[in-house]
């Protein structure tokens, strides 16, 4: 069976004393779209730089289509790459930034200017071609910086947080473009990112780094509803994560003694648990109720309102049981429009065991 | 009636703009426009006569001499440009890439020890190295080679010149290059560019402006040069600022003297401002 096209194998990256990546071992398959996420340092734009050879890896194998790459120069790879500043050559118009990767092939000038216009019209800003890079906005930039890139046809395509520059619609109109891009090329794309949305929103697999080790790969759906440990669960965001020992065990179902009072969940899979041992339980902003009365389900706990914010359809409640815990439920606004939410409202969360997930570490 | 508020002036930023314009026209607005009137003058009976009179610069262009000093002193300057600017980009360049911040600042501090002592204490210094029975002739003599003819030639002249610019030169390059986005440079070579290559089509580019503005500071600053042609050159051919002086001492000529300074601010200016929209120039 064929490699995937790109191996990361133990590799280290160490930077003095720091080391930015430990013992990293990743698969990108070819024809994906994989997001590397994680927090500012957590070594992901190091993992994406190794991949170009602008960083070397101080120890470990990284291999792309079999071959050993720890030693090949960045220029010598064909993995172009989308950085977040953009790095577009201010000396040179849109045209000819496009054609530089043909150039360095050794295209002759026609040959270059033809396949750079066919990527310009392809990403909708050949009336650009003869602009000066300070002429363009913050989006065509963007298309000029992709072009760049794709125009000597990788088989891999490295972006660099390239959105973060981007206002918030463009940024929409971009992931758009992306996917797009992606799905008609069928090459790789490995896309770098602090941002949820953007990863959650274009990947195929998403990858979360934290100090400089992987803390869970899957797919954006299998991170979100079943993340691996405290880390991704806290990560990912809108989750209440409560913590507490297990009082009971019985027929598929655990109760935790949690911060909010006992909570009902199922027992996991392949894991045996004991009264006393401790869990943590993750229970989803989105998948809790919200009522004025108390109403018959698994876990009920009463809460009142401490604040709401509202960012158009979605709804985010912070709320405070009695014991001082703080609880998230994420809404519809249309769903709370009959509820008072004047700070200090007695309001009951609510929830089903089978929403419950069991951290497994 | 109420002042009209946009001709209202800016008396904070008249302040900071007005000792810069007082300072302009007096030392060099009024002292130049001497200079061109001086030009007019008359000389007779070896005292000099205020008047209006075009003979001075028709006699001067009309000699084959001052024509001879003029491209031999344009050719030079231009000859010490190119060589400076030339020695100084890879000092500049390693300076730039391929130290730390710290070992740039001090090897920035190391550049400008140089101007510590005068320029005409150190062409001294080199008189004494180059000098047919100098440090540089007896360390040849050692070996069995030379004595050559190192003082009073050109090679001095260059050699004067290079002492003159080359460090202002290689800091001004230093400047330029260590503020290229390295991004730019990755992205080169992420783009298949290699690491010379990158040099000449993505570096040389982007520090356009402090490459030319060096080498415009080493071009005037040898151009109007008097010291190095005159000890170290020994005033064969002379150059046009030793043209100035041999015609001020003969005849009390200070109008024909005159026609040479203007002639050689006019042709700096030239240079200095092709060179200098050059250097600002969009891409072509």
């Amino acid at each position: 069976m064929a490699e995937p096209l790109v191996v990361f194998e133990r590799v280290v990256k160490r930077f003095g004393e720091f080391a930015a990546v430990k013992d990293l071992d990743l698969e990108i398959n070819e024809g994906e779209f994989l997001a590397i996420m994680g927090p500012s340092g957590c070594g992901k734009t190091t993992t994406l730089r190794m991949l170009a050879g602008l960083e070397q890896p101080s120890d470990g194998e990284i291999r792309l289509a079999g071959r050993r790459m720890n030693d090949v120069k960045p220029s010598e790879r064909d993995t172009p790459m989308v950085w977040q500043t953009l790095a577009l050559f201010p000396f040179l118009n849109v045209v000819k930034n496009v054609e530089f990767g043909l150039k360095m092939r050794g295209l002759d000038a026609p040959a270059r200017n033809a396949k750079a216009m066919e990527w310009l019209k392809r990403l909708e800003i050949a009336e650009f071609a003869e602009r000066d890079i300070a002429q363009l906005s913050g989006g065509q930039r963007q298309r000029v910086a992709l072009a760049r890139a794709l125009v000597t046809e990788p088989q891999i395509l490295l972006l660099d947080e390239p959105l973060s520059a981007l206002d918030a619609h463009l940024v929409i109109r971009m992931q758009g473009v992306l996917t797009r891009l992606q799905r008609e090329l069928g090459i790789t794309f490995v896309y770098v990112t602090h941002s949820q949305s953007e990863a959650f929103a274009m990947a195929d697999r998403v990858v979360i780094m934290a100090k400089g080790e992987v803390e869970q790969v899957g797919v954006p759906r299998a991170i979100y509803r079943e993340p691996v440990n405290r880390f991704v669960a806290e990560f990912v965001g809108r989750n209440n994560i409560l913590t507490g020992e297990v009082t009971g065990c019985d027929a598929g179902t655990v109760t935790v003694q949690s911060e909010v009072g006992p909570c009902i969940a199922p027992l996991p899979d392949n894991r045996s648990v004991a009264v006393g041992d401790r869990l943590d339980l993750v229970v989803s902003a989105d998948v809790v109720t919200v009522s004025a009365t108390a109403i018959e389900m698994d876990n009920v706990v009463a809460c009142s309102l401490i604040s709401e914010e509202f960012v158009g359809s979605v709804v985010t409640l912070f709320l405070e049981t009695d014991g001082g815990a703080e609880l998230k439920a994420q809404l519809q606004q249309r769903d709370i429009e009959n509820l008072d939410t004047r700070s200090g409202t007695r309001l009951f969360l609510s929830w089903q065991r089978s929403s419950v997930h069991v951290l497994p570490q | 009636m109420a002042a009209d508020p946009r001709v209202r002036i800016n008396w904070f930023a008249a302040t900071w703009r007005l000792p810069m314009l007082v300072w302009q026209f007096l030392f060099f607005v009024v002292p130049l426009l001497f200079l061109v009137y001086l030009s007019f003058w008359l000389v007779r009976n070896y005292r000099m006569v205020p008047g209006f009179d075009t003979v001075n610069w028709v006699k001067m262009f009309a000699k084959g001499y001052f024509w001879d000093a003029y491209y031999f002193t344009f050719g030079m300057a231009l000859l010490a440009t190119v060589v400076t600017s030339c020695l100084a980009f890879p000092c500049a360049y390693a300076l730039s890439f391929k130290l730390s911040e710290t070992a740039r600042r001090w090897a920035i501090f190391f550049l400008i020890i140089p101007f510590f002592t005068s320029y005409l204490v150190r062409i001294y210094a080199w008189q004494v190295l180059l000098a047919e029975n100098g440090v540089i002739n007896a360390a040849l003599a050692v070996i069995g080679a030379g004595p050559y003819a190192l003082l009073n030639t050109k090679l001095g002249t260059v050699i004067g010149y290079l002492t003159l610019t080359l460090p202002l030169v290689v800091i001004l390059q230093t400047l330029s290059l260590a503020s290229i986005d390295r991004n730019l440079i990755e992205a080169a070579h992420n783009l298949g560019c290699g690491r010379l290559r990158t040099v000449f089509t993505v570096i040389v580019p982007l520090a356009k402006v402090g490459l030319i503005i060096g080498a415009v500071f080493c071009f005037i600053l040898s151009f109007g040069d008097f010291v190095s042609p005159y000890y170290l050159g020994g005033s064969k051919p002379p150059t046009l600022s030793i043209l100035i002086i041999d015609t001020t001492k003969s005849g009390q000529q200070w109008p024909r003297a005159a026609v040479v300074a203007v002639t050689m601010i006019a042709t700096l200016l030239l240079v200095a401002f092709a060179a200098v929209s050059a250097a600002y120039r969009k891409r072509a």
